[in-house]
């Protein structure tokens, strides 16, 4: 067989594998910013763009898309060539990819503390930011696909399964959850709103994790575990089962983000057996990975790049059984909107992504720059002061979840709350935030030792651009292949077969409803909100309010006493986007303005409270925003947003948009008013009277006749 | 499991030096090879077993309705239940019966000023200074200052003005301690930011 020689080019892998880790530290660094926000809330000082509610999209932005998504590339313009035996198509679409790639993080770590945000979790960019990560998205496919096109191997390696099943989910899951109505050219409202958006929402955020976090990730796993133990793959035929198994069940399993919510019995319920099903797929790449190493365990405990890699799938294998555990609704009732679930989550970023990055990183800076790893020692620290500092993040969460929760469900013997007051409740775990903030602290000076030791290596080397290599041509298949092969030697039936079966899953979930009436039952009480009240709303958006307060109360009477009757799917009809929440650092709100209900305060609470929190309560953690009582409310934009609302079939009067602003200055002149009575100095045009209108209306709909 | 007899190796394929298991012929993905091992077994049944819990768990919600997986049946179960159980034990709300008169113990005032510290606080400050809440400390007051007038006052609220009523979240006994430790207490103090009277001097 005549060999034909060909280059790789390991520019845009070099690209790629720096920014990792310089992204890496930003979004470690923006995460630990917030960890010590949520003990001491007053450090960021009054200061819009520092507070809690702006960064945590940043850091959970940054930690997915630049620190994971960059190190993914990494891999796949690493891997792909070599295993297909040609170098990456084009240049041109790969130069395209890494610098649209970097543009799209840096605007996103603009955007995101100045509060332009969609308040979609993991998919917070605004309109025009989305346009160029589907453009940027749509090159580094083609860029892909025409590689596999162009390839001299027959068959696709499992790695590249992987590859073209996270490209094509992702596309898919992008565009789906971003389809928008522009307002202005910084503002949009989704087309989709209330239980409906959330669905939509919970869809793309769980599989951000399969196909952004996961899949990925486990083709990496795939080509850097064989080479760095220099061992065959255990199990071809797992490989094959596992693969479809998991891209076909993830999908569905979505709906576990909202059990308990007033989402319908059998869209929760889809979401509990297709999280079960998931356990055995995931740990099917889990004992893929771990099994490989069979023979080379002598090797993991001298080299660092294994370790990461074993700890990094163990991590992978407990969080994919922790996750199914998790979405049993009985489980559910008690982690959900605690701190449990952001234990679970750093498993898997401090876990599975960032060793898996880690240990691969340690892999090929010293092949691409032709040298030695560094400091094999100074590895070997980072190791277990990552490995400490995950413990010591994730472990006093699980402690404060449990607490958290359990201190909400009790009652006393007189069937009274036990614990009435929600400050109890945080009171309570502090000091596991404290534990916290000390795991992530220890597990950032790890990231720092990792930063000198890649430094140092690929100084003390020299970068070797172009590599030879050599490979016959493609061959025809072989007569007698199994249809599996024979799909391997098909890289596009292939991709088009990986796009059927993770469309299903989601086409059963969400179609229906839409087209079923009953799954979303109509509540004539509920009103589209008042101008003012719209633009109240759209600034707790902008805040970031939803990232620790829920608008969801569940069907438990725990829930029902502390905050009212539970939320009905009718009751959120006119939210676009929704505002359910994921997370209770502070109370639910979602019947704040209810008069007769405990939580209820007067607006010169909320006025004092949004300025000043630990004047009310000394203990509070949350942070002051005493911007809102400065800033002018704009309301150039909001004709503009009341025409989008009635496009989207908000029963607004026809030619509402005329009218708005006049209603706008006539209900703030009314809280106003009543905020200057009680000895407050503030004018009806700030932006505070709209986020107090928004407030006090939450939930009162149904309350409207008690 | 895999073929790791020596004696069945054949000709025809390659075998892994270390394990003896036999590796796939032509796969061969840039020195990667890939080992034709069969599924584990516990995985293959872990895997059917979590089938066999989706079809039971399928079979209970779309064919029987089961009370624990419709969320609107379950809660009003668990609801009926606690109302049975609290009229068995007579230890709901309106059963407690609390005579009102000022309490003037040591462990009433201490369990009134927790109270008081965790929830009025909020709007009335921890030294009683006032703040979106009238101030308790002065002699003015605006719904009358015996122990009956602020105990009707925790127990019904001022809706109009933004006093929650308590009852639902409070003891009678708790509500109690707490206002006995507005009267007993905080009177008379003088907080660090008080705020300008209100009411009636009495």
């Amino acid at each position: 067989m005549e060999l034909q020689k060909f280059t790789y080019d390991n520019k845009l892998t070099k690209l790629f594998m720096l920014v990792t880790v310089l992204w890496g530290v930003v979004a470690m660094l923006v995460g630990l910013t917030v960890a010590f926000e949520l003990i001491f809330p007053n450090m960021s000082g009054g200061i819009s763009w520092l507070t809690f509610g702006r960064l945590r999209p940043l850091h959970t932005n940054a930690a997915i898309f630049a620190f994971v998504g960059n190190g993914f590339f990494a891999a796949i313009y690493y891997s792909m060539p070599r295993l297909l035996k040609t170098p990456m198509y084009s240049k041109a679409m790969g130069n395209i990819h890494f610098w649209g790639w970097q543009l799209i993080i840096v605007l996103a770590a603009v955007t995101y503390p100045l509060g332009l945000t969609q308040s979609k979790e993991y998919a917070e960019l605004i309109w025009p930011i989305d346009i160029l990560v589907v453009l940027v998205w749509v090159v580094f496919g083609l860029n892909m696909i025409i590689t596999l096109v162009k390839r001299r191997v027959k068959h696709i390696y499992v790695a590249i399964w992987f590859y073209i099943a996270t490209w094509v989910t992702i596309a898919v899951l992008y565009i789906v959850n971003n389809i928008q109505v522009p307002t202005s050219f910084l503002h949009s409202y989704p087309i989709y709103s209330g239980i409906q958006d959330a669905l939509v929402q919970w869809w793309y955020g769980h599989n951000a994790v399969a196909f952004f976090l996961t899949t990925p990730i486990l083709g990496m796993m795939y080509y850097f575990i064989p080479k760095a133990a220099n061992r065959p793959v255990y199990s071809y035929k797992l490989s094959i089962i596992h693969f479809w198994a998991l891209i076909f069940l993830y999908i569905w399993a979505g709906p576990h983000h909202l059990l308990y919510s007033a989402l319908p019995d059998w869209a929760q319920a889809l979401g509990v057996v297709f999280s079960i099903m998931l356990i055995a797929p995931s740990w099917g790449g889990m004992i893929n990975g771990l099994l490989t190493l069979r023979g080379a365990w002598d090797k993991v405990r001298e080299d660092p790049v294994l370790k990461m890699f074993v700890v990094g799938v163990t991590a992978y294998g407990m969080s994919t059984f922790e996750g199914p555990m998790l979405s049993l609704k009985s489980v559910n009732a008690l982690s959900h909107f605690t701190d449990w679930t952001i234990a679970h989550v750093h498993i898997g970023t401090l876990g599975w992504n960032a060793m898996m990055n880690f240990g691969m990183i340690y892999w090929m800076a010293p092949r691409l720059f032709k040298t030695k790893l560094w400091s094999v020692k100074l590895a070997n620290t980072h190791f277990w002061i990552a490995t400490l500092g995950m413990l010591f993040f994730s472990i006093p969460l699980y402690f404060a979840g449990f607490t958290q929760a359990l201190m909400w469900k009790e009652f006393t013997a007189q069937g009274y709350l036990a614990y009435p007051n929600f400050l109890e409740t945080i009171t309570q775990i502090l000091p596991m935030y404290y534990l916290r903030a000390f795991g992530g602290t220890l597990y950032f000076i790890g990231a720092l030792l990792f930063v000198v030791n890649v430094w140092k290596t690929i100084t003390s080397g020299k970068f070797a651009r172009y590599e030879e290599d050599a490979a016959p041509a493609k061959h025809a298949p072989k007569a007698g292949e199994g249809w599996h092969r024979k799909l391997e030697g098909r890289p596009l039936q292939f991709t088009v077969a990986a796009l059927i079966v993770i469309i299903i899953g989601g086409a059963v979930e969400i179609i229906p409803m839409y087209l079923v009436k009953s799954n979303v039952p109509t509540i004539s009480a509920v009103q589209p909100y008042t101008p003012l009240e719209l633009e109240g709303r759209d600034i707790y958006v902008r805040e970031g309010c939803y990232l620790c307060h829920s608008q969801m109360i569940r069907p438990f009477r725990s829930e029902v006493v502390r905050y009212g009757d539970y939320s009905k799917a009718g009751e959120s009809v006119y939210d676009f986007p929704f505002q359910y929440g994921s997370k209770r650092t502070g109370p639910d709100l979602a019947r704040e303005g209810v008069k007769t209900l405990p939580n209820y305060k007067p607006d010169s609470w909320h006025y004092n409270h949004m300025v000043n929190p630990q004047q009310l309560n000394a203990e509070s953690i949350m942070p002051p925003h005493p911007w809102l009582a400065e800033w002018d409310l704009d309301v150039s934009n909001t004709p503009s947003k009341i025409n989008v609302m009635t496009y989207l079939g908000v029963p607004y009067p026809e030619g509402y948009a005329d009218q708005a602003v006049a209603d706008l200055n006539k209900q703030a002149h009314g809280i106003a008013e009543g905020l200057r009575k009680g000895g407050i100095d503030v004018e009806d045009n700030k932006e505070i009277i709209a986020i107090i209108a928004y407030l006090q209306r939450l939930g009162t709909d149904l309350y409207k006749d008690k | 499991m895999a073929t790791d007899n020596k004696d069945l190796h054949n000709e025809e394929y390659e075998y892994d030096t270390l394990t003896n298991e036999r590796l796939i012929s032509d796969h061969d993905y840039d020195g990667i090879k890939e080992l034709d091992n069969d599924l584990p077994p516990w995985w293959k049944w872990l895997f059917y077993l979590t089938i066999v819990f989706a079809v039971v768990y399928s079979i209970r919600l779309f064919v029987f309705y089961s009370d624990d997986l419709v969320q609107e049946r379950k809660f009003a179960i668990e609801m009926e239940c606690y109302q049975l159980e609290a009229a068995a034990a007579g230890t709901d709300d309106a059963s407690v019966f609390v005579e009102i008169t000022l309490l003037e113990d040591d462990a009433s005032l201490a369990s009134g000023k927790a109270t008081f510290e965790s929830i009025c606080a909020a709007c009335h400050l921890a030294d009683g200074g006032g703040l979106v809440g009238p101030n308790m400390t002065d002699n003015f007051w605006i719904h009358g200052n015996t122990v009956e007038d602020l105990y009707n006052i925790s127990t019904n609220g001022v809706i109009e003005k933004g006093m929650l009523p308590y009852k639902d979240q409070l003891s009678n006994q708790k509500r109690l301690e707490v206002v006995s430790y507005i009267l007993v207490k905080l009177a008379g103090t003088t907080p660090a930011s008080p705020k300008a009277p209100e009411g009636t001097e009495y």
